[in-house]
């Protein structure tokens, strides 16, 4: 047990979840300052509030376990996380691999428009598959 | 994984919550195996074996053909 220990409150049950709204009202917090912020034309405020919210939201969910004896998450919500991850990717693969090689050769031969949108979306999925490779990669060692 | 996990925690006049909180997972980890729809890890698995004082085996069936506590 940690010297940091934070009480809790009620049930490790009870707590967690009081945990875990704070954390989430904490990113609430900054996605509607950042809307906020374009609306009300104050959007380097806006920006502000975002990115304090955003890394205060992302501390306290990494800290609050280790200054907690309760858990935020177990081995059923890895699983969760493991099994979305890997049906997500191969969504993107299946996609990446069925669309973007016939939207590039249709566009090199001139019978398609690649816009700068469509580019930076081809852009952003190679960056994806990328990181998601070095990640594999990484793992794979590790186990 | 077929198991007699409820039947065990009701013996011990355990909620799904007070189980958790035993072998330090969610409740709703415990509803998921008690449900068939998660197989526990192996130390989840031991915890459990631990804390109902018996084998791993007594709690789950890895035949899958129903619940068969010894």
């Amino acid at each position: 047990m940690s010297d940091t220990t934070l009480p809790t409150v009620g049930t490790p049950e009870r707590t967690r979840k009081v945990y875990e709204r704070t954390v989430y009202a904490i990113f609430a917090v900054a996605i509607i300052g950042l809307l906020a912020g374009l609306v009300f034309n104050q959007e380097y405020a806006g920006t502000v509030i975002y990115l304090v919210g955003v890394w205060l939201g992302v501390g306290l969910a990494y800290l609050l376990p280790k200054w907690s004896d309760v858990r935020f998450d177990d081995e059923r919500d890895e699983e969760i996380f493991r099994q979305a991850s890997g049906l997500a990717m191969s969504v993107a693969f299946v996609v990446g691999l069925g669309v973007v090689p016939a939207v590039y050769v249709l566009g090199a031969a001139g019978h398609l428009t690649i816009t700068s949108t469509m580019w930076g979306a081809i852009y952003a999925a190679s960056a994806m598959y990328l990181v998601w490779g070095a990640c594999y990669t990484i793992v794979s060692r590790r186990l | 994984m077929d198991n007699d996990l409820p039947e065990r925690r009701k013996a011990q006049n355990l909620s799904q919550g007070e189980l958790a909180e035993a072998v330090d997972v969610t409740r709703q980890t415990i509803n998921a195996i008690e449900r068939d729809r998660y197989d526990p890890s192996l130390e989840l698995a031991f915890k459990l074996a631990s804390h109902f004082d018996c084998e791993i085996e007594a709690i789950f069936d890895p035949s899958q053909n129903g619940n068969d506590p010894s």
